[in-house]
């Protein structure tokens, strides 16, 4: 009986046991097991938008979207990471070093992948995606990345992408930006990244043991960033581009009324697509270049404008009733201001206000502008939006720097003395300008009066950006005081004596105004303002050459842009 | 006329829930013949029904008659497996006949039982008192031994390791309540452990997997401790109330393999989650302890032992699938008693239950 007493124990035992089991499972670990059978069966595909393309004025594609695909390793997936490395190494064509140590430098945890190599081509994504079984813990990642389909065309205009960086973070952390986002860098991929960039989607879906979706739970579709349309004409671009050539300096074509920038370049220039494929060396040699390509030298630098100065001189002159059209001084070569002698770049005897401004007259600017004082320069030089920015719709656009006797009072603890003014009529001593601030100003004279704010966006999905529709702002000069320095402008060219001759004769009739700013230690900087065709000044046009010697290359510049131009018929339209 | 009542009830509550639960976790399913399988399993069901009804009318004292024919035709029927049986699942533990397939296997365990429960209620021809009590060890435990091994080799040799250990272990319990010494049980217990480091060369590949992944289900995730912690997942994901019928995501999606037959307890216990496990727990102990009190009132000693018998197999089933859904036993194919999708298991299930209310009904002739 004692046998059959402890066989029902056993029995009652052997549920208690189970009943110990059932609740250890379900009540103690369960919600860990919930979570465990969800992560079994649900699934989170993450749908990456596409970042908004940038087009040209026509709808011509600057830049788009294509698909890279990356290579990263998973730290805890991949058991012999050496052998890995290698092996990859063999099948990519890469050094086994790079690997490694990109590999070294990029390990946080074991959990999180690193990427070992980037941007490798469909055929070898592919090759590689049906090696994922003997390769353990190699993950194959499709990314969409920037194709740029004119290579560094407009670079500067367009800027590059990369990761986010912690100044930019930390800025920006308000807006939903998260580390290791791919943001804008320069020009309009960064002043407009908050358009351009995309919106990740996702699905979650149910699915079974084979990882074959069942249902879909929730969807949420990624939004695609906003493309933006440029004013910029690719056409025009290119060949201004070309025509700057590898020198260092900048060219701005604008439309006078709009204010809406046709072409503007930037020399030396960079390729954006080093950026994606994370050349390191050519990345760190852009940036330690001590000729700055990734500057954009049109809105990020200042500069003396020299004698395109004079145009401001010459419309104060005539304003402040201080000069008029028949104002005629004797240029000697020198001019004696105080007890120092200032020199002009040539004798060019009795001087008019037309052949002063087509021969460049240091003398008579001079003059005019002793009798203005520098007051009275740096009012009229503000009136013509010197000496801050213009408003244009880029990052990095800086001011430059319109002196006047306050301002050295206030920051060198000095007089203004009239050597002072002298300098400044000729566009040298401390002021500095940019050449978008110079292709403003010389659109004032070209639209009769006004001034316009430059602007390179034209639409952001097919809408007008608000904000850059400002009203021209009218400087109610005197229609005849205007026509007077635009005769002279006139007189540059056309005059056989003129500072721009060289660029008469060519089918259209540009008015424009050169200059030498010096600039020591090494050659002045060379400067070509100008609008075409005289009569309707359809566009603005400045050249810079930072360094480039007198303004005559400037002018040759241009002259070669104008020509290309008008060959292919761009002209007309523009 | 109660406790054969009580015993009905239990077991068809039990069997519903299996259906239930078979419909869920095949639910979902492609194709309409699998979805099917739960009305196939209702046709078990009601061929158990019959089958407990009639095996509770009849006297189970002709089973006593009928013991060696039982034998002759369960090893009939093993040998008949080798040859004709149809592999699934990489074993051969089924007869195909006209439209289902028979486990001999499952008619194996309770033929074994009727045999033990009669060689050892054998009487003295000079008194009643049972012949057990006088057992040397080679009729007490060697000869009965042979009997039951010859079966159980031929089961293991399927491979069906977890119906062949259930007979062992059955072997072992009528050993030890039929009052052999149990001096000779420790001696046999020895002998029956000592070559158990040497079985492992002889075990198949597939089971010294399933031993390992047992004591470490973690070292093949994918591929033997697969089952496992999915179906560790699937009990403990129903934490408390379950996640309702046919929304279990382990059952339903595929992940835990086998989820109508072995398995079913975790899709069960996926969908129902404590209560419903900790409920089903009852009525099978209550089914349990109900066999049981039958065989403590029994003065027959056949009847008694073979009552015995029945439950503790019935005990035994029912712990180590649960506890191997549970992730506590190494898997073994051992089909949770009238849950399991299969005919054979439920039909011998109901005439095991049928016995015993079979034994209670006569009790009182004695």
């Amino acid at each position: 009986m004692l046998r059959q007493a402890i066989v029902t124990f056993f029995i009652i035992l052997i549920f208690i046991a189970l009943a110990f089991g059932l609740v250890n499972l379900q009540v103690f670990h369960g919600v860990k097991y919930r979570q465990l059978s969800e992560k079994n069966c649900i699934r989170l595909f993450p749908q990456k938008g596409s970042r908004g393309k940038i087009i040209d004025r026509d709808g011509r594609v600057i830049v788009a979207n294509r698909l890279s695909y990356d290579v990263l390793i998973l730290p805890q997936n991949a058991k012999q990471r050496e052998a890995l490395l290698l092996k990859l190494s063999h099948l990519l064509g890469a050094d086994y070093k790079d690997l490694k140590k990109a590999y070294r430098e990029g390990l946080v945890s074991v959990s999180v992948p690193v990427t070992v190599a980037r941007n490798i081509n469909y055929k070898k994504a592919i090759a590689l995606e049906e090696l994922k079984f003997e390769l353990p813990g190699m993950i194959i990642q499709p990314n969409p990345v920037r194709e740029y389909f004119y290579g560094g065309l407009a670079s500067h205009v367009l800027g590059y992408l990369n990761e986010i960086d912690r100044w930019r973070l930390t800025k920006l952390e308000d807006y939903g930006y998260k580390t290791k986002d791919i943001v804008g860098f320069g020009g309009v991929e960064e002043k407009y990244d908050y358009y351009l960039r995309q919106e990740e989607g996702g699905l979650s879906v149910e699915v079974d043991h084979r990882g074959r979706q069942v249902r879909l739970l929730g969807f949420r579709p990624p939004i695609n960033g906003k493309d933006i349309q440029l004013t910029i004409d690719l056409r025009v671009q290119k060949i201004a581009e070309n025509k700057l050539g590898k020198r260092k300096g900048s060219v701005i074509l604008m439309e006078p009324f709009t204010g809406e920038i046709i072409a503007m370049a930037s020399g030396p220039g960079f390729n954006p697509e080093v950026f994606i494929d994370k050349q390191n060396s050519t990345i760190s040699e852009l940036f330690n270049n001590t000729d700055a390509p990734l500057l954009n030298r049109a809105i990020g630098c200042a500069y003396a404008p020299g004698s395109i100065f004079k145009s401001i001189i010459a419309l104060a002159g005539l304003q402040e009733r201080k000069i008029n059209a028949n104002t005629t001084y004797i240029c000697q070569g020198k001019v004696l201001v105080g007890k120092k002698e200032f020199a002009c770049w040539s004798t060019h005897g009795a001087q008019d206000l037309n052949s002063a401004i087509a021969h460049s007259c240091n003398s008579y600017f001079y003059k005019t502008g002793l009798l203005l004082g520098g007051d009275e320069i740096a009012n009229y030089s503000s009136k013509f939006g010197l000496g801050k920015p213009t408003g244009f719709d880029l990052s990095y656009e800086i001011g430059g720097l319109l002196p006047s006797p306050l301002w050295k009072r206030l920051n060198k603890f000095q007089k203004w003395f009239d050597g002072d003014t002298a300098n400044f009529s000729i566009g040298q001593g401390d002021l500095l300008v940019t050449p978008l601030q110079m292709a403003r100003m010389t659109a004032v004279f070209a639209n009769d009066g006004f001034l316009v704010t430059p602007h390179i966006v034209k639409s952001i999905a097919g809408k007008s950006p608000g904000n850059y529709s400002k009203k021209n702002h009218p400087l109610n000069f005197k229609q005849q005081n205007l026509d007077l320095v635009k005769q002279g402008f006139k007189s540059v060219v056309s005059l056989s004596s003129g500072t721009g001759n060289v660029l008469s004769g060519l089918g259209v009739e540009v008015a424009g105004k050169t200059g030498t700013a010096q600039a020591p230690p090494g050659q002045p900087h060379a400067w070509f303002v100008g609008y075409f065709p005289y009569k309707g000044s359809k566009l603005v046009i400045c050249v810079f050459l930072e360094h480039g010697g007198p303004g005559y290359y400037s002018c040759v510049v241009a002259k070669e842009i104008i020509e290309e131009m008008s060959k292919e018929g761009l002209f007309n339209e523009a | 006329m109660r406790h054969n009542f009580f015993i009905l009830i239990i077991a068809l509550l039990i069997a519903s829930i299996g259906i239930i639960s078979i419909y869920s976790s095949t639910y979902q399913k492609e194709g309409n013949l699998w979805q099917e399988i739960y009305k196939r399993q209702i046709l078990w069901v009601l061929l158990g029904l019959f089958c407990f009804l009639f095996v509770s009318n009849m006297d189970y004292r002709r089973l006593w008659d009928w013991t060696y024919f039982l034998y002759a035709a369960c090893l009939f029927l093993l040998l008949l497996v080798f040859i004709l049986g149809a592999i699934r699942l990489g074993a051969q533990r089924w007869l195909k006949f006209a439209w289902f397939n028979f486990q001999p296997s499952e008619f194996a365990k309770i033929c074994l039982a009727i045999f033990l429960a009669r060689y050892f209620s054998k009487k003295s021809v000079n008194d009643i008192s049972l012949l057990s009590y006088k057992f040397g060890i080679f009729r007490g435990i060697i000869l009965p031994f042979i009997f039951v091994a010859i079966p159980v080799g031929l089961i293991i040799e399927q491979p069906d390791l977890g119906s062949g250990l259930m007979i062992v272990f059955l072997f072992i319990a009528m050993l030890y309540l039929t009052n052999v010494r149990l001096r000779y049980i420790m001696i046999f217990l020895a002998i029956m452990l000592i070559p158990v480091p040497f079985m492992w060369h002889f075990l198949r590949d597939y089971q010294k997997e399933r031993l390992l992944v047992f004591l470490n289900p973690n070292i093949d995730p994918l591929g033997a401790g697969y089952t496992v912690i999915q179906s560790k997942i699937a009990i403990g994901s129903g934490i408390i109330f379950g996640k309702g019928w046919l929304s279990g995501t382990q059952g339903q999606l595929h992940f835990l393999p086998e989820s109508h037959t072995d398995f079913i307890f975790a899709s069960f216990g996926e969908e129902w989650g404590f209560f419903g496990c900790a409920v089903l727990l009852l009525l099978y102990y209550l089914l349990v302890q109900q066999g049981l009190r039958i065989a403590k009132r029994t003065n027959d000693d056949f009847g008694k032992l073979l009552a015995y018998g029945i439950s503790l197999m019935l005990g035994i089933q029912v712990f180590i699938n649960v506890a191997m859904n549970m992730g506590l036993a190494p898997v073994v194919g051992v089909p949770l008693p009238l849950m399991s999708y299969g005919g054979s298991s439920v039909l011998v299930t109901f005439i095991s239950l049928g016995i015993l209310t079979s034994i209670e009904r006569k009790r009182a002739v004695f």
